[in-house]
């Protein structure tokens, strides 16, 4: 068995979450493609860069983070306070005391993953039909999926409401994941993706006899697995951050997810505390970077294409 | 493999020009009727989706913007063109256009440079690059409304970073929520910081996903950096910017959160209103919702038309 | 095969139920059905819990089931303002599952009352023999449309005028605010001197975030307004004259808008400014400084603002019974104490200042005496701001430009034509209607 054969052993190494040894091995592969590109002065270019990033990026999120452990009376002083003085975890608890936090945790991450698997399935699959498979009209369904993107949510909630609440779906987790499963910016990337491949090794694997769907399992996902990996934490973080459909949604904390769930901590008609609205930032923000940081990991350089080659 | 260095997207089909022939071998070519239902089995559901969520209230939408539908009322009188007459004729047409297009055209030149460039870097073996990884990705994972108050203490006028570094050299700030230009420019500033991570991530994949044999390559002939910059890797990630081009810009123009949490359009009225914050206003604000999906109508009509343009000049993957 | 067919004829037959659905569920078109959610014994109650006052809320939900033992009732989150409960509304109206009680502010309530989507409370009240006289009068009024009432008033606030008493100790003024904006602009150059230079003598809201709604008492007491009913009468001449003091105070610089003058003015880089009571709990928690609060300048000329609760017009008539029971109890004189002493808004009953828990709490925070005396002060605000559609945000884009040196005589005979315009096509054809 040929080509199709060598990459789909390579899939089944690259597919499974990087256990510590596999990810070494990659690892030691990439720096051996890349090491020999620079000299030390791109070197020390690229760690000032760093540095400029990181002082550019992430001063405001150090404000965030810095804020969630003030006290009240010190978010809003002239000259501003650069450390929490003294630094205090009541907002953190308050977080936790006035409002249900965990129910919305549990309700965010039932959400995000179940809207997540069903976009991350339906386009791979959409992608997968619209990039390799032949039919008539395929640019058609191709631009109706894109122009998807084109229409803002303020004008479709209202109409959406009127027809779920006529299914009795609201404040159900079926009446909020259902509407938001559709998937346009998911089959437009993994599109692209797909149809990036070299088109001489999807041939060869048909020649082989790879059926449609193990072409897909085997020989188009394994090399599309670092676009993949983007495409899953861009949904997730879009999921994990959808208000409006949510909220329009949910009664309370039976399915409300955590962006609605944090604004209650803000006062409408007043004076806002913003150390737990900060607090609850920080807390929704965590579980997202722990998983980008994971899955980033994963998004090591893709070899199959190049040691097919050679 | 050597000529790929001069001509990188016909020589090679990697993840830069995609072939000419990707789809199934010519003998295949006309269609069989497999084929045709195993796409439209998995097409169908998506489009299911949808058309049932997207298209149908969009539908709804274009007939409403020909009625003067109050968004608390039960009953939408017809009025024929008047609410596009009205669009087209009004004062704050010209402003709202405006404040979308320097808006859009920022945030989506900029973010996709800067985006590029960090994954550029950020692709190299550093120490420590995963943790600046994800603080390039953490902005875009923090809701809008959060950032919003966050960046009042980038630019508030009284206890913003920006008086507190003017002062240094003793230059005034700016009144960055009084006055329109420095409104807009708050709120593209901190769109664009939001969603660095967002063209940082699809361009770190495309990277990752390269060609290293057209790296090598390149290399061995001895080009250049900017050379190889050029003629090697922008090829290469040209489907990628193609598609980034389009979601950036689709996403910035629909752009909502930030606005409302920072300025909710003003000042001045509509300083910062962009179209789609202006059909908001009109619909729920306004209780025009007739007005708005007018707004709305118009909005996607001229999105259709930039992206079947971008499609036409940049998507090369597409079947002639 | 067979079986593959069989899945797609249902996958059809299911499609063709959504698209069915699809059909009647069209908005602006199709008239509401009624009903929806809930059961007749439980009141649905969509809330966005004013001044973080969910936990008394439940605490008043509680007294009402004990109370009424037959009767549930559903606390909504329906969103994190006004504006979000609207929008929540306006969403169940196209589309069903009414709520059975709803919390509406002083400029969303009006296009639901015109649009016949509250239901007039006064034929209800009266089968129900509810005495409405001790109902604060300003803000009872307030939701009056063609003679009938469309909401009970629950979260009311009206702004007060807040100053630094230190900053005015300082200036070598009396400890009081003014009595007109005349006597301030005596004041203001004493307490720009006593202030420095990175210090503001006054902050307001920007027109974003309400300046229309504080300017009112400036307007009003120059003789002007922004209309007369529903004449609009900006270019009044007192009216000219109240826009062109602010574009004063401004451009001597006396006066800087913000997006939220509350932090600046807690953190001592504010002298004055005019906030709602609702701020009241916040600022006195957190500034440094002896905070003063006192009537707005003038006298009659305090705006009212805040919420109130109404019930949808397209629910059965026991849910409407029902709710009438649920909001009458929880703006009765002791419930309405429990709220506000929660949250710092005003009582709305009158007797509620009778009552010796009231007057032990006013006893203690004589800053919400203030707000409690000014009460009676109070003028229900002009229509063209709160009954006009996006009348608030087009009077605060005229104001924006003001303070920013524009000609205030354009500018508010621009805001004359538009408010007009919007009057002629939107309204005017539905009033007595």
């Amino acid at each position: 068995m040929s080509t199709s054969t060598i990459v789909g052993t390579r899939d089944d190494e690259q597919v499974p979450p990087a256990g510590g040894q596999r990810r070494r091995r990659r690892t030691s592969h990439q720096v051996e493609a890349s090491a020999h590109h620079r000299g030390p002065m791109w070197t020390v270019a690229g760690y000032a860069g760093m540095v400029l990033v990181v002082l550019v990026i992430a001063v405001p999120l150090f404000w965030i983070l810095l804020t969630s452990f003030k006290e009240r009376g010190d978010i809003y002083v002239r000259p501003a306070q650069w450390w929490p003085d003294p630094p205090t975890g009541q907002n953190y608890s308050e977080l936790t005391t006035r409002i249900p936090f965990f129910d919305y945790v549990r309700n965010s991450v039932i959400i995000t993953s179940a809207t997540s698997v069903a976009k991350i399935v339906l386009g791979v699959i959409s992608a997968y039909a619209l990039s390799l498979l032949r039919f008539p009209g395929r640019s058609i369904v191709f631009l109706v999926v894109i122009a998807a993107l084109m229409v803002p949510n303020q004008i479709t909630v209202i109409s959406n409401y009127a027809l779920v609440a006529q299914l009795g779906w609201r404040n159900t987790f079926q009446g909020i994941i259902i509407p938001l499963a559709g998937v346009a910016f998911g089959t437009f990337l993994m599109r692209n993706q797909f149809l990036s491949l070299p088109g001489e090794i999807i041939e060869a694997a048909r020649l082989d006899g790879a059926g449609p769907m193990k072409l897909l399992w085997r020989v188009v996902m394994p090399m599309s697995w670092p676009t993949l990996v983007a495409f899953a934490l861009i949904t997730v973080v879009n999921e994990w951050n959808e208000y409006l459909w949510p909220f329009l949604m949910s009664d309370d904390e039976t399915t409300a997810p955590l962006p609605v769930g944090l604004t209650f901590l803000q006062n409408n008609d007043g004076v806002t505390n913003w150390g737990p609205v900060m607090a609850g930032t920080v807390l929704a923000m965590l579980p997202i970077l722990v998983l980008f940081l994971f899955l980033q990991r994963q998004m090591i350089k893709g070899l199959t294409a190049g040691a097919v080659k050679s | 493999m050597q000529s790929s260095v001069t001509q990188p997207q016909s020589a090679t089909p990697g993840s830069g020009g995609p072939p000419p022939e990707v789809g199934p071998p010519p003998r295949r070519s006309s269609g069989r009727a497999w084929e045709w239902s195993l796409a439209a089995l998995l097409l169908l559901p998506n489009l299911v989706l949808l058309i049932v969520f997207t298209y149908r209230p969009l539908l709804d939408n274009i007939r409403l913007s020909f009625t003067d539908w109050n968004i608390s009322s039960p009953i939408a009188n017809p009025v024929g063109l008047s609410n596009y007459i009205e669009w087209f004729g009004r004062d704050d047409t010209k402003i709202i256009v405006r404040n979308t297009l320097v808006f859009t055209v920022a945030t989506v030149g900029i973010s996709m440079a800067v985006g590029l460039g960090l994954a550029l870097l950020l692709d190299q073996k550093l120490k420590g690059r995963n943790i600046v990884r994800s603080v390039v990705f953490a902005p875009f994972v923090i809701s809008g409304a959060a950032i919003g108050i966050a960046f009042q203490f980038v630019f508030d006028p009284q206890f913003g970073l920006v008086r507190d570094l003017l002062a240094r050299i003793g230059v005034a700030s700016p009144d960055f929520y009084q006055q329109p230009g420095w409104a807009l420019f708050m709120v593209t500033v901190t769109y664009i910081w939001k969603n660095l991570g967002y063209t940082f991530v699809i361009y770190l994949a495309a990277l990752q996903g390269r060609r290293a044999d057209l790296d090598e390559a390149a290399e061995i002939d001895g080009a250049t950096a900017w050379t190889r910059f050029r003629r090697v890797l922008m090829p290469q990630l040209r489907p990628t910017t193609f598609f980034l081009s389009i979601t950036v810009l689709l996403s910035s123009v629909q752009v909502f959160d930030i606005i409302n949490v920072m300025t909710r359009g003003g000042p001045q009225g509509n300083g910062t209103t962009t179209l789609v914050y202006q059909v908001y206003q009109e619909t729920f604000v306004n209780q025009r919702a007739g007005y708005g999906a007018t707004v709305a109508t118009v909005m996607f009509v001229i999105l259709l038309a930039v992206t079947v343009v971008q499609v036409r000049f940049m998507d090369r993957g597409k079947q002639a | 095969m067979n079986e593959f067919s069989r899945r797609g004829f249902l996958g059809l037959a299911g499609a063709a139920g959504v698209a069915g659905l699809a059909a009647c569920a069209g908005t602006g078109t199709s008239p509401t059905t009624g009903g929806g959610g809930g059961s007749s014994n439980t009141i649905e109650f969509w809330s966005n819990h004013p001044g973080n006052s969910k936990p008394v809320e439940q605490q008043i939900i509680k007294a009402f089931e004990a109370a009424n033992p037959s009767l549930k009732v559903k606390l909504v989150d329906a969103g994190k303002n006004y504006e979000e409960v609207a929008q929540k509304f306006n969403a169940s109206l196209a589309g069903g599952s009414l709520p059975d009680v709803v919390v509406v502010s002083d400029v969303t309530w009006f296009n639901f009352a015109l649009n016949k989507q509250l239901s007039p409370l006064d034929e209800l009240l009266s089968t129900a023999k509810i005495d409405t006289s001790d109902y604060v009068d300003a803000l009872y009024n307030d939701y009056n449309l063609d003679d009938k009432h469309y909401a009970l008033p629950f979260s009311r606030s009206t702004p007060l005028f807040y100053y630094n008493k230190d900053l005015w100790k300082a200036a070598g003024l009396e400890d009081r605010g003014p009595k007109d904006w005349d006597e301030f602009l005596t004041w203001a150059p004493k307490l720009k001197a006593a202030a420095g230079s990175d210090k503001i003598v006054m902050e307001l809201p920007d027109g974003s975030n309400y300046l229309d709604w504080v300017f009112q008492n400036i307007v009003w007491g120059y003789g002007g307004a922004y209309s007369k009913e529903w004449t609009p009468t900006f270019s009044d001449p007192n009216t000219v004259k109240a826009g062109t003091y602010l574009q004063n105070l401004a451009k001597d610089g006396y006066l800087k808008l913000s997006k939220d003058p509350a932090p600046d003015f807690t953190a001592g880089i504010v002298g004055c400014s005019m906030m709602s009571t609702g701020s009241l709990g916040g600022v006195a928690k957190d500034a440094k400084f002896p905070v003063g609060t006192a009537f707005l300048p003038g006298d009659g000329n305090c705006p009212t603002g805040g919420a109130g609760v109404g019930i949808p017009a397209n629910i059965p008539d026991d849910r409407k019974k029902n709710a009438l029971k649920f909001i009458e109890f929880l703006t009765n004189a002791q419930n309405t104490v429990t709220f506000t002493q929660a949250t710092g808004y005003m009582p709305v009953r009158k007797s509620a200042v009778d009552l010796p828990e009231e007057k032990a709490f006013l006893e203690k925070n004589p800053n919400a005496q203030t707000a409690i005396e000014q009460l009676p002060k109070t003028r229900s605000q002009d229509n063209v701001r709160v009954l006009l559609p996006g009348g608030g945000a087009r009077i605060g884009k005229g104001l924006d430009q003001i303070v920013q040196g524009q000609d205030v005589a354009t500018v508010f005979k621009g805001l004359d034509a538009e408010s007009q315009q919007v009057f002629d096509s939107q309204i005017k054809s539905k009033l007595g209607a």
